[in-house]
């Protein structure tokens, strides 16, 4: 029995804060650079 | 002088011979076969099919990069391979037929010393009865001229919904067993974020459909990460993204047929269903090219050094075992070909050892196992390794490959896309490492949970806007293209 829209409904949704944070260009400045650094990082150590 | 023939020039194919001729400089040479004349920055395509950019913008001509660089481009079509050489030659060939205007349908056999196979996927909308944009009723992304006309049906829909008609529009695979569910889910939100641009989502039931068994499987089983002091899975994470966005799913589906403006589908339950839409982008199982291969003698050997999908047979562990008995040490680390030490095969085109996400089967006997991605980072990892240990062996005799990467050790970082806009874009970024889960050294999530985590954000969508730049640079081959990793 397939009950994805159910978990769907049930999902815990974003608070306002947090959808904030999302939006704000200052602290989405620094996940920006974390995101990035992490892939780099990565990406250099897949192969030997 | 050694000849080294790369098939394909895609993510991997591309990557591996630029990297060959960097290493090998002009005393051997290096040759590109490709059907097609002009490269494609595929991730953007999804872009393309929300009328964000156009085809330009996703592809360039690859013959003046190759002749910059002392590549030669061959446009063609590889269809056989003769490994051992033939009845004229004791060096092995592929042949392959002529796709350029000026020499179309013509056929010859290019001598090689070493060949790649990176030949990518065979779109297999044959698979499922009325799937596809070509003979079907379903239209696709995989392209840019798919892409392009997807584009125009989802106007209609935009229209049709500012008229006050309800509209009904599905996303998802066309198939129990596609792969590359990261790019149905980033074109559902890509729509979805255009619908409320457009004022529309009220009038729109949007469901994504999907072989995965639950959402934020993505191919790979689902990734565990840790945030804000929890350890939360990407189910949950993904199934917060369908709420916030009011998106419909339907999960462990095997799409069996499609007739005009309705999909019927089976579900691991046993039940069979119908689904109406008046828009459906359902993206076509893969397969590999289809491949002949033939001894001196000119027998068929094609299942010696292909596997039944038509992708070629490496250094994996292929021996048929439970999905609870596979291992990650089956995977392949060099990409070899066991029989023919000068063959390879990068990207998709590998035959992979099995699935990452438990496969599964309806009552009836449907299949419905999400196929392994390989996706743009690790495929083009996998071009560079190969690159430099056929380097190795021209240059230094080396009698092995000398470079490795296991799709078991490897990362990969997937930005799935949500919307676009500067300022209002949206995207999930994650990354797992390694990509094939390996429980001996992760026991507990299979994953590296330093190095697993996901992130919704208007910063996604300023790396996946950036990684498209970037990775346009690089495949132009402009000063400081090494320095932008795979
Ligand atoms: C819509 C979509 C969105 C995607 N989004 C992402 C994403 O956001 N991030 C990500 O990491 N991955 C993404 N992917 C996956 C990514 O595109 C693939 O991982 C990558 O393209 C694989 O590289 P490849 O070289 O194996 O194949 P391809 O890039 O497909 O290249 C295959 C090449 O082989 C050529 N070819 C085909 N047949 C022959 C033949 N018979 N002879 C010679 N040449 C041939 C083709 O013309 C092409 O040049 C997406 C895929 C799709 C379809």
């Amino acid at each position: 029995m397939d009950n994805t829209n159910e978990r769907i409904a049930m999902a815990p949704l974003p608070t306002p804060g947090e959808l904030r944070r999302r939006r704000n260009a200052f602290t989405q400045f620094f996940r920006f650079m974390r995101i990035n650094w992490t892939m780099w990082l990565l990406a250099r150590k897949s192969h030997h | 002088m050694a000849r080294v023939v790369v098939l394909g020039a895609g993510v991997s194919g591309h990557t591996a011979a630029l990297y060959l001729k960097k290493r090998l400089g002009k005393a051997h040479e290096v040759v590109v076969v490709s059907p097609n004349s002009k490269y494609n920055w595929i991730p953007s395509n999804i872009w393309v099919g929300v009328g964000k950019m156009t085809t330009d913008d996703v592809v360039f001509p690859l013959a003046p990069i190759y002749k910059k660089k002392g590549i030669e481009f061959v446009q063609a079509k590889a269809f056989a391979l003769w490994p051992e050489g033939d009845a004229e030659s004791d060096q092995p060939a592929v042949e392959v037929e002529h796709t350029s205007q000026e020499r179309m349908g013509q056929t010859e056999k290019l001598r090689y010393d070493y060949v790649i196979n990176a030949t990518g996927p065979k779109l297999n909308f044959a698979a499922t009865p009325g799937l596809g944009p070509d003979d079907g009723h379903t239209v696709s992304v995989c392209t840019p001229s798919h892409a392009t006309e997807a584009k125009t049906k989802l106007d209609d829909v935009i229209a049709a919904a500012k008229t006050g008609k309800e509209q009904k529009v599905v996303i998802g695979v066309g198939h129990g067993t596609c792969t590359c569910e990261g790019a149905a889910f980033e074109y559902t939100f890509n729509v979805e974020h255009e619908l409320r641009a457009a004022g529309v989502r009220d009038k729109i039931e949007l469901t994504y459909l999907t072989n995965e068994n639950e959402l934020g499987d993505f191919g790979v089983g689902g990734m565990q990460f840790e945030q804000n002091g929890f350890r939360t899975t990407s189910q949950l994470w993904t199934e917060s993204l369908y709420r916030e966005r009011g998106v419909k799913a339907v999960t462990g589906a095997a799409v069996t047929k499609i007739e005009p403006g309705k999909i019927f589908y089976d579900q691991l339950d046993g039940s069979h269903n119908e689904m109406d839409f008046d828009f459906a982008m359902l993206l076509p199982p893969f397969k590999g090219t289809d491949w002949a291969a033939y001894n001196k003698a000119g027998e068929d050997i094609t299942s010696t050094i292909f596997a039944p999908s038509g992708f070629l047979k490496v250094d994996a562990d292929y021996t048929p075992k439970k999905y609870e008995e596979w291992s990650a040490k089956d995977w392949p680390r060099t990409y070899q070909n066991p029989t023919y030490k000068n063959v390879f095969a990068v990207g998709i085109a590998f035959a992979p050892p099995h699935q990452i996400s438990k496969p599964r089967a309806t009552p009836d006997g449907v299949a419905v196992a999400p196929s392994p991605p390989r996706t743009g980072m690790p495929s083009g990892t996998m071009g560079k390794v190969v690159a430099f240990s056929i380097a190795d062996m021209i240059l230094k005799g080396a009698e092995k490959p000398t470079h490795a990467a296991s799709m078991s050790e490897m990362a990969a970082a997937c930005v799935a896309s949500a919307g676009t806009g500067f300022k209002t874009g949206t995207a999930a970024a994650m990354t797992m490492s390694p990509v094939v889960p390996d429980w001996e050294k992760y026991p507990e999530t299979g994953r590296n949970l330093k190095e697993t985590f996901g992130e919704i954000g208007l910063a996604g969508h300023w790396v996946k806007r950036l990684l498209h730049t970037l990775f346009i640079y690089k495949a132009k081959v402009k000063p400081g293209w090494t320095w932008i990793p795979e």
